[in-house]
């Protein structure tokens, strides 16, 4: 082949296909791998490179079409993926991690639990705020704060013995989304649509649907590309917001519009002539015709006057708070986009926290038992609504559903306190779907509720798992970047198998 | 790196450098690609003498010893297998340690012997041998004992690991000869270098480019403006006299326009993820850091010599240059009051700043990745996890936060604060004979009285709450020296029944700024209020207080709902004198009540307000560009946690490229920095001038001679053009070419990109040649001018040009679209698009992991990790902001307009002239017609509109 010095190592294969496809004429595909190239200056697609004894698999991306469809590394049933993600840190031990001990160290404070965490001194134990009940035929214990969700327990599989590596709400966020606590990293969705594409070409590939009350503490990180091209962030919108500048300005009419449209054609054609066959060029003009079909697909998927009145009770739009009613309407959202093929909806169930009041998520500093009700109020109906929806629908054949927030909360309050500090040591996840095992819970915390004990998941692991659904393999989904081959796990994670249908 | 130094037997100097090689054998990235890029050597060299076993021993390596580690260790950590690069079958494998960069056997020393640690099951994810149950407690005794007596090895106590660096990089720069090619007439000697590596391609260059293209690449590619109309033209008519002479008049000008810094910071600044705000928790503005952005324009412009460049920012604080170390503080992190209160945390995240502080200078300056580092040794280049640490001592001294920056005397920014100031200092002579007044100084005030003895001062508060952070007494010599220091035996007392023994009164005099304050709050069922009395231990001369809230929050961060608010109300300042008695100096409403006196007073105070904002604008002052602490112990942390503290090591810079800096180990921060940047910047240092030149290429071309701009490691890039780059390298470091009357500095950053911009390479068109396309589709041997699509800013600034609205000031606070915010809230846009916002983008204020909503498809950073390199994304959001956003739709308008007014009547030739204004050329007849068509249907707007969407406007030609 033609320079072979200028290529890493690992380019060399690809370098041996980009000649065939040179010498075999196809002229077309040529150029699309040659602007391939050009992402980063290692050449893309699979090496010779060694990771951990696993070649890595960069995904072949024509820069002009990012979106195409693309394989997965292995056979699995998920095609998209629905992440709904309650920032602020959800009580576990309020919840889905029934600690039986709790009730009868109420009030106490037993040896071994820390003087500091991480917002000052600790208190006593508190017994969970809401009763739990064994439900559906597993009998798992859920308390009575989530009774909608409680109700369907026998589909999910639960992680109950999660840690992550922070204490505080913007790292813990981007640990999760991103796998790492820093900032500036690709989320999950950018990896999974990098990875895949998107099938439906009318629609964002990656949708983040914040909540009514705005964005999460780590704002666009938690559903940014980072290093990734940009093609491969999430677009933001909610069933009330669309995203920005969709819409023709009002100023202009129809015509205008369309005016302007043709007469873009007609010269973006006359100077592709100059340029026979720049698929930069060529690229450019079609996202252009993307973007015009997205003008009325988008709003097509945000219109719910579609619904049945059956619907909408059930997501409970009305008959409950306000806040309630937005969220209902962006988890049918969800559900329509996931019906139009989008590869990953990230919904989120909370925003800011302002000072842990527990107001505007589910940061629980005090007064946990009325915040985390009002949180639940919002969250429970419409996320059981929406995954029963799903399931009525067979849509969870080939749809992973996870369930997630940052870190947990502790099992005793803050010192002269009602709330519950931040818990890094153990909290609780779960996920339901395509591919996953039902009725299961993986993983044990301590009596408390305090440490995770039993079969310990890292968030890496967490991710690594989630990848392994969508039939990527977290070891060799990678991306050069400034020296590394980078990864949502980074060097570490193992894919939990005991929860793998 | 002690023990290592001492038995590896390393040259000095950059001659030869030497890696261990086979221990990075099982790196979880690595590979067996190392193999073929690296033929690194590593051997044990056994002496050819056995050394005597002296010591009388105990125990016996023999009998003792070996067997435990033949039938556990070395199956997986000898010849055959190095897992984590670990070799037990040999005592110097033993004492260099693998991956861990810990040393397994510290000969004496169990203690620091990581191996002992593992064996003993110490950290749960590290305890050998794997999958088993610990070893015997005899056996780790037996091993643990024969550490303490020496690690006897019979016949390997005198044996080395020698080891040798040959990555391409890290070799000496030479300057290669200049290869005789026939096929051009061009002068220019990386002309040479390309056509002879195209040639083996059997390519060559392609036709020159037409002027009109090379006016809007050049220009672009040098300031980040597209050339106007009539500059175009001035140039197509020169072209056709003399081409190379008007080329090269055009460079000429465009070198020594204002708007050629703007361009190439921009480049510095993405590299270095520079933002105005902290990202994290409250994603805090960072005060005047933009200080800094300007200090990077201003060295681009006045070609600051690129080793000076550096240097400053590395230690300007030493040199008069203090603006300049924004750079080492420009990278996100998370300020202590957002880690919690957990001590660990609190380790945590110093550690995460100094690692971004590292990242900074290692991607920006040498081109490594030395991040990898932190944990153990890098898997790919020779970097331990020693070195890691040892460069981090050297930064010991520097913490995020904000400093008034030392400037020379000379310095723009000085010159204007003295100036300024000189203003107040007159304004105020004419006030003191008026009696007392105060200053607001926004984050502080300034109270002044004619100078009085006191023994003693006391204010009475006529309010009933009062936050105070820090209160100073000056007098009238020694300017800045304040008296009412705790540490200078200062008493202070105050209202205690008042005060909320949360925040004590200790606050008000302990030195400290910021949430840490005392607070004293009336009684609701009484009319005491709160005041408070300083005891000086002698007699002081006093003319000013200085009171503040919160101090830090003034000098550190802005555009916060609630900021600088001053939380004290009316006081009453009385003096104890020498003889005992009191004295009123200063009453409640000082100002109010002597401006009735003397009302010729409230218009200088006025002045002196207005001084003093302009001051803040204008002057040196707090800004965001490090802070300086005292420097720490620097351990090394056992795989990356600050909890694991393991041997202490001391500032210095890669040991593999004689990174003994000679400082002593209680040198000071500056000093350390200082010689740091002697190493970094040493014509000797093999890697600096190259990542320079390289990636000069790379903004000039789009892609690097090594693509991989930021690493120049093995994992990174080869060179595309070895010689060529060693070329460009040797003649950055000692200029041999002429391109002026002048001869060039060393590390002169115009006189290389003139050197590369005149080469027929670069002058070349860029229309695709389907024969060269499918031997090289991406260009990267230059058969032609790679075009790519324009960055965001060069869209923003040339539709802004286009309007005639950009304005051409340089540098100066940034532009705001965003909000004043609440603390823990996100920032908003508000405005993108208005009057305020018509300048170059570099000036539009960054924050980190905001969504302009505008650019940010764009590829526009979020400047959270290095960018070393933007991505080229093409997606449909681009188009939908660049067709609907209200920044395209009103500058449309204001094209339409000026193309309206300027072209005087006709539609046809507002048309031609809205191309000019756009596109800079006319318009053939068919796009005339078109544009014409839709005008008369829609408007000039709807024709500029789509003029901004085209290719042809977002394509570099």
């Amino acid at each position: 082949m033609t320079n072979p010095e200028r290529l890493s190592p690992q380019g060399r294969s690809l370098l041996d296909r980009r000649g065939f496809l040179g010498t075999a004429g196809l002229s077309t595909a040529g150029i699309a791998l040659a602007g391939m190239l050009d992402a980063d200056g290692l050449l893309a697609s699979e090496s010779n490179t060694q990771f951990n004894g696993k070649t890595p698999i960069r995904p072949d991306i024509d820069p002009n079409n990012p979106y195409a469809p693309r394989g997965t590394h292995f056979d699995m049933p998920a095609k998209q993926v629905l992440v709904i993600y309650c920032p602020g840190a959800v009580s576990h031990v309020d919840t889905f991690d029934y600690k039986p001990d709790l009730y009868k160290l109420d009030g106490q404070k037993p040896p071994g639990l820390p003087e500091v965490t991480f917002e000052g001194p600790t208190g006593n134990i508190a017994k969970p705020f809401w009763n739990f009940k064994p439900r559906g035929e597993t009998g798992k214990m859920v308390s009575d704060l989530l009774p909608h969700l409680a109700e369907q327990v026998d589909d999910f599989a639960f992680f109950h013995a999660l840690t992550t590596d922070t204490s505080a709400h913007p790292q813990g966020e981007n640990f999760m989304n991103t796998g790492f606590t820093m900032e500036g990293f690709p989320s999950f969705g950018a990896w999974v649509t990098y990875a895949l594409g998107t099938e439906n070409q009318e629609l964002p590939s990656f949708v983040a649907i914040n909540d009514p009350r705005g964005m999460a503490r780590s704002g666009k990180n938690n559903f940014g590309n980072g290093f990734l091209p940009a093609a491969f962030q999430g677009t933001d919108f909610t069933a009330r917001n669309p995203p920005n500048n969709l819409d023709r300005p009002g100023t202009l009419s129809k015509r205008d519009d369309r005016g302007t449209v043709d007469l873009l054609q007609r010269l973006n054609a006359k100077h592709l002539q100059q340029y026979p066959g720049d698929a930069n060029l060529a690229g450019r003009i079609a996202s252009y015709e993307l973007a015009g079909r997205m003008q009325t697909s988008v709003p097509d998927v945000m219109d719910l006057a579609g619904e049945t009145a059956a619907t909408l009770e059930a997501y409970g739009v009305e008959g409950g708070s306000e806040l309630r009613g937005h969220y209902a309407r962006n988890c049918i959202l969800a559900r329509r986009l996931l019906e139009k093929g989008v590869r990953v909806v990230q919904l989120f169930n909370g925003s800011d926290p302002s000072g842990g009041n527990g107001i505007t998520n589910w940061d629980s500093h005090s007064n946990i038992h009325k915040t985390h009700a009002m949180q639940a109020e919002i969250m429970d109906q419409p996320t059981a609504a929406l995954i029963a929806d799903l399931k009525q629908r067979g849509m969870l054949e080939n749809t992973l559903v996870v369930w997630a927030t940052e870190f947990g909360r502790m099992p005793f309050l803050q010192a002269n306190g009602s709330g519950r500090d931040h818990n890094p040591d153990a909290f609780t996840c779960f996920m339901t779907g395509a591919g996953v095992k039902s009725g299961v819970s993986y993983g044990e915390s301590d009596e408390f509720g305090f440490k995770a004990t039993v079969d310990k998941t890292t968030v890496y692991d967490f991710n690594a798992t989630l990848l392994h659904l969508m039939g990527l393999d977290h070891q060799r989904l990678t991306f050069y970047h400034n020296g590394l081959e980078r990864r949502l796990t980074n060097v570490h994670g193992h894919v939990v198998k005991d929860v793998l249908a | 790196m002690s023990f290592m130094s001492q038995a590896l037997n390393i040259q000095k100097g950059f001659c030869r450098h030497m890696i261990s090689l086979r221990t990075f054998g099982n790196c979880r990235l690595m590979s067996h690609r190392l193999r073929g890029v690296m033929s690194a050597v590593a051997y044990l060299v056994l002496a050819s003498f056995c050394s005597a076993a002296s010591a009388v021993s105990e125990i016996d390596f023999e009998q003792d010893i070996f067997p435990i580690l033949e039938n556990n260790c070395t199956y997986c950590h000898g010849e055959d297998e190095q897992e984590s690069g670990l070799r037990l079958d040999g005592r110097a494998y033993m004492l260099r340690g693998g991956d861990s960069g810990l040393a397994a056997v510290v000969p004496g020393k169990p203690g620091k012997s990581y191996m002992i640690d593992v064996i003993n099951h110490v950290d749960e994810d590290m305890a050998m041998p794997p999958d088993d149950d610990q070893l015997p407690a005899n056996e780790i005794e037996l091993i643990s004992h024969w550490i303490a007596e020496g690690a006897i090895w019979p016949g390997q106590m005198d044996a080395v690991i020698n080891e040798e660096v040959d990555h391409w990089s890290f070799q000496d720069i030479t300057r290669p000869e200049v290869p005789e090619v026939n096929e051009t007439d061009s002068s220019n000697p990386i002309d040479a270098f390309l056509l002879r590596r195209l040639a083996k391609e059997s390519l060559q260059y392609s036709a020159a480019a037409d002027p009109r293209s090379l006016i809007r690449r050049i220009t672009i590619v040098l300031t980040g403006l597209a050339p106007t109309a009539s500059e175009t033209d001035q140039f197509v008519a020169n072209f056709a006299e003399n081409p190379d002479r008007a080329y090269s008049i055009l460079v000429d000008r465009l070198l020594e326009s204002p708007h050629f810094g703007e361009r190439w910071a921009q480049h510095w600044l993405d590299v270095i993820r520079w933002a105005e705000t902290n990202g994290s928790e409250s994603n805090a503005y960072r005060k005047n850091a933009w200080i800094y952005r300007d200090y990077v324009i201003r060295a681009f412009n006045q070609d600051k010599s690129y080793d000076e460049f550096l240097f400053e920012q590395l230690a300007g604080d030493t040199v008069g240059q203090g603006d300049a170390t924004g750079y080492l503080v420009s990278g996100p992190h998370v300020p202590i009051a957002t880690v919690g209160r957990v001590p660990s945390a609190r380790r945590q995240a110093r550690a995460d700043r100094m690692d971004e502080i590292l990242q900074t200078v290692g991607a920006t300056t040498l081109g490594v990745t030395i991040g990898c580092a932190r944990c153990h040794n890098h898997k790919f280049d020779p970097i331990s996890i020693q070195d890691y640490y040892a460069m981090s001592a050297v930064f010991q001294d520097i913490e995020f936060g904000g400093r008034p920056p030392e400037l020379d005397a000379d310095h723009p920014r000085r010159r204007r604060g003295d100036e300024l100031y000189e203003e107040i200092r007159e304004l105020r002579s004419t006030l003191w004979k008026t009696g007392p007044w105060e200053e607001n100084w926004i984050g502080y005030k300034d109270y002044l009285f004619p100078p009085v003895q006191a023994k003693a001062i006391r204010l009475s508060f006529t309010t009933g709450f009062v936050r105070i952070d820090e209160l100073e007494a000056f007098g009238p010599e020694n300017w800045n020296e304040n008296f009412a220091l705790a540490d200078r035996g200062t008493i202070v007392t105050c209202s205690d029944e008042l005060t909320n023994p949360a925040t004590p009164l200790v606050k008000i005099n302990d030195g400290g700024f910021g949430n840490d304050a005392w607070m004293a709050r009336k009684k609701p069922d009484s009319k005491a209020l709160p005041w408070v009395q300083f005891d000086f231990p002698q007699l002081q001369k006093l003319n000013r207080l200085r009171i503040s809230t919160n101090r830090e929050d003034y000098w550190e961060t802005d555009y916060l709902e609630k900021l600088n608010k001053l939380m004290w109300g009316p006081f009453k300042l009385e003096v104890q004198g020498a003889d005992g008695n009191w004295k009123q100096v200063f009453v409640p409403y000082q100002n109010e009540r002597a401006n009735k006196k003397h009302p010729e007073r409230a218009e200088i105070l006025q002045k002196i307000d207005s001084l003093i904002a302009q001051f803040n604008d204008e002057g040196p002052q707090s800004s965001f560009i490090g802070r300086f602490i005292d420097p720490v112990d620097t351990f090394v942390f056992g795989r990356g946690s600050p909890e694991n503290p393991r041997e202490e090591v001391f500032a210095s810079a890669l040991s593999r490229l004689d990174g003994d800096l000679g400082v002593a180990p209680d040198a000071s921060g500056p000093d350390r920095r200082v010689a740091f940047a002697h190493w970094v910047t040493s014509p000797q240092n093999p890697l600096t001038a190259r990542v320079a030149v390289n990636r000069l290429w790379h903004h000039l071309f789009g892609r690097g001679i090594v693509a991989t701009t930021s690493d120049f490691g093995a994992a990174g890039a080869q060179p595309t053009h070895p010689e060529l780059l060693d070329w460009l390298a040797s003649e950055f470091l000692n200029p041999t070419v002429q391109l002026g009357s002048d001869d060039a500095r060393p590390w002169s950053v115009k006189h290389m990109i003139k050197l590369i911009v005149t080469t027929d390479a670069f002058k070349q068109s860029s229309l695709p040649r389907q024969k060269a396309i499918a031997i090289d589709g991406d260009a990267a041997l230059l058969w032609r001018f790679p075009p790519k699509r324009v960055e965001a800013e060069v869209i923003r600034d040339a539709i802004l040009q286009a309007s005639g609205t950009l304005s051409d000031s340089v540098g100066g606070r940034s532009y705001r679209i965003h909000n004043v915010k609440k603390r823990y809230a996100q920032w908003e846009v508000t405005d993108n698009y208005g009057a305020d916002t018509w300048r170059r983008m570099i000036y539009q204020e960054r924050m980190r992991r905001v969504d302009d909503q505008m650019f940010t498809a764009f590829d526009f950073p979020d400047c959270g990790q290095v960018r070393a390199k933007r991505p080229v994304s093409t997606t449909p959001l681009q188009a939908l902001n660049l067709m609907n956003s209200d920044f395209v739709i009103d500058q449309a308008d204001r094209i339409a307009e000026r193309a309206q007014s300027e072209s005087g009547d006709g539609i046809a030739a507002a048309v031609d002239r809205s191309f000019e204004l756009i596109l800079t050329r006319r318009p053939t007849d068919d796009e005339r017609s078109a544009c014409i068509e839709l005008a008369k249907q829609s408007g000039m707007s709807s024709v500029c509109r789509a003029l901004i969407n085209t290719n042809e406007f977002a394509f570099l030609p």
